[in-house]
């Protein structure tokens, strides 16, 4: 498929899935509304649905793109954020900020995004040690820790829900289903910078993803320092998942469903796959969330639920589909 | 430098085991190596060292390249003098065989996508090289064994480097795709001039190659010498612990080693 005809899709779906989001829920509103005098639909629209759409397209680009990047590591499309552990490193973040009632922030900074990043990087270090004191940089060890440290940090998020009161473990509970509402707008410019630059970066990186995905001593024969590659995108796409996490807590499969789907529409190069995994990712995530919003209206779903019921039999399908080692196909 | 490659007293070992012990040989500017010796002698172990591609291992003595040793050199530097044709069996890359060959230029082209006029000459010569010019948009897991074989040999090709390095090349091949490769590799080597190094289970390979062969047992340096020595009785026997029938080939005249029955 020509370069032209994709960006001529990814439009297309793009502006359906944002001016679907914004003017579909609960209620619909009316374009016309939007210049009426303190018109409500009008406070909607702009406090409410633009804020959040653009949350849940920033989410999902992020996550999505940080999925691709997992993917290509480690030749496995279901080595996710998740499985890997830098999502459960950063809701321990979150919980912990939650539990123990913390009200700072850094300039420019805000304290859950922070400790959420911190969780995350955490998390990606613990897993660095492991394969690293296992010899060289191993990508089956680099997973196996990712598993221990996911299971070892889930474990965690949930003794602090034990040892909190009712409210605060509500909100932890509440938070770790992944949700879109009631958002902090003013924390959007920290995530899209986070994501933005995030994405850039790793866009830059293609063809060492490229070579990765071809083997790792194939791209070192080719001239790929594969431990420095390996330990920067690994760490971009932490950065990325902490963001996300602490702002909507942890979505699951959106980063293993999206770059996956791409991969099998256009093929394996990153140049295509980092944009276009960009814009469905943040299109889906989008969509979802309306999808959340709007199935038992007036009641709202967590966002979250909505992926993994998506994700779930996906999951299984991809599984299926893979060879005997999971590479990808 | 006349030299391309030498090994100085060079080991390597993995988790305190001794895989590759004291190896010593040098290589000059256009002659053909063949690396011979049972199963589990470091063959490939070795071939890899060379091209620095362990991750983890200790190692002792030195790998010199060029009169530098390997490890001053960056892995781009590198890139543009070793070309490496991994085993085949692997896994194989998603890509089809243009973007595979393309990706070969990498040591060059790092932070641009499209290539430049000297890049796409590479990568033309190379599927020329290695007649894959009608398979270019065919995606590698379409293809044969021999096809991919000649794919991964284009894609090294493609690299533009001095030095070739191949592990067990013709393995999986049929006598027929086999043959048509060494020619291919014969070619490489006299006609235009590249230093190969194969790693190989053919005994007969490297008389039929020419070159120097270096014999290796248990990790150590067996035999270090011209190919046509392996047509004496008693390298072989000592390397492999097997009884050997020495023959000439009935119409080129060439020795033939034949390994004889248990």
């Amino acid at each position: 498929m020509s370069d032209k005809r994709i960006l001529f899709l990814l439009a297309a779906v793009f502006l359906s899935s944002m001016v679907g989001s914004i003017f579909l829920g609960m209620s619909v509103i009316s374009p016309s509304s939007l210049f009426e005098a303190g018109s409500p639909d009008a406070e909607v629209f702009w406090r409410l649905r633009v804020p959040r759409t653009l949350a849940a397209f920033l989410s999902g680009a992020g996550l999505a793109v940080s999925g691709l990047v997992f993917q290509a590591m480690f030749r496995n499309p279901l080595a996710t954020p998740f499985t890997l552990g830098v999502s459960s490193g950063a809701a321990l973040g979150a919980s912990l900020y939650i539990r123990l009632g913390l009200a700072f922030s850094l300039p420019g900074i805000q304290g859950s995004l922070l400790l959420a990043l911190l969780g995350g990087l955490l998390s990606m270090l613990l897993v660095y040690l492991i394969t690293r004191a296992k010899g060289g940089f191993s990508t089956p060890v680099m997973l196996l820790a990712g598993v221990i440290i996911n299971f070892f940090f889930s474990s965690l998020v949930i003794f602090i829900q034990y040892w909190s009161n009712a409210r605060d473990a509500l909100q932890i509970m509440r938070w770790l289903m992944g949700s879109l509402s009631g958002l902090d707008a003013t924390r959007l410019v920290d995530l899209g910078i986070v994501v933005c630059i995030g994405s850039v970066l790793v866009y830059h990186m293609a063809r060492e993803l490229d070579l990765l995905t071809a083997g790792e001593e194939l791209a070192a024969s080719r001239g790929v320092a594969v431990r420095r590659v390996k330990l920067m995108v690994f760490v971009l796409a932490s950065v990325m998942v902490g963001a996300v996490v602490s702002l909507v807590g942890p979505i699951g499969f959106v980063g293993m469903m999206v770059p996956h789907i791409c991969r099998l529409w256009l093929g394996a190069g990153h140049h295509r796959l980092v944009p276009v995994s960009f814009v469905l990712g943040g299109c889906f995530l989008a969509l979802c969330d309306l999808t959340a919003r709007t199935v038992l209206a007036p009641a709202e779903i967590p966002t979250g639920i909505i992926t993994a019921m998506i994700g779930g039999p996906f999951f299984l399908w991809t599984l299926f589909r893979s060879n005997r080692d999971g590479e990808l196909l | 430098m006349n030299t391309v490659l030498r090994c100085n007293e060079f080991s390597f070992s993995l988790a305190g085991v001794s895989i590759i012990d004291g190896i010593n040989f040098s290589l000059k500017k256009g002659e053909y190596l063949s690396i011979i010796g049972p199963n589990g002698s470091g063959k490939s172990t070795l071939l890899k060292c060379l091209l620095r591609l362990h991750e983890g291992g200790q190692s002792r003595g030195q790998i010199q390249l060029f009169g530098q040793p390997i490890t001053e050199y960056s892995q781009r530097d590198l890139a543009r003098h070793m070309a490496y044709v991994p085993q085949a069996g692997g896994r194989i890359p998603p890509f089809t065989v243009a973007e595979f060959l393309k990706l070969s230029r990498y040591p060059y082209s790092a932070h641009r996508n499209a290539l430049s006029l000297q890049d796409k000459g590479e990568v033309a010569r190379a599927l020329e090289l290695t007649d894959m010019q009608g398979l270019a948009h065919k995606n590698l897991a379409t293809l044969s064994g021999g096809e991919r074989q000649r794919a991964f040999l284009a894609a090294a090709l493609a690299q533009g480097t001095d030095v070739l390095l191949l592990d067990e090349p013709a393995s999986f091949l049929d006598p027929r795709h086999a043959a048509g490769l060494n020619a291919l590799l014969k070619y490489l080597n006299r006609q235009q001039g590249m230093t190969i190094i194969t790693v190989t289970h053919d005994l007969n390979h490297p008389l039929d190659a020419g070159g120097q062969v270096l014999v290796l047992r248990h990790g150590w340096q067996a035999f270090f010498g011209p190919s046509s020595q392996l047509a004496i009785p008693g390298i072989l026997e000592a390397a492999f612990e097997h009884r050997f029938t020495y023959l000439k080939h009935p119409t080129t005249g060439k020795p033939l080693v034949l390994a004889e029955q248990c």
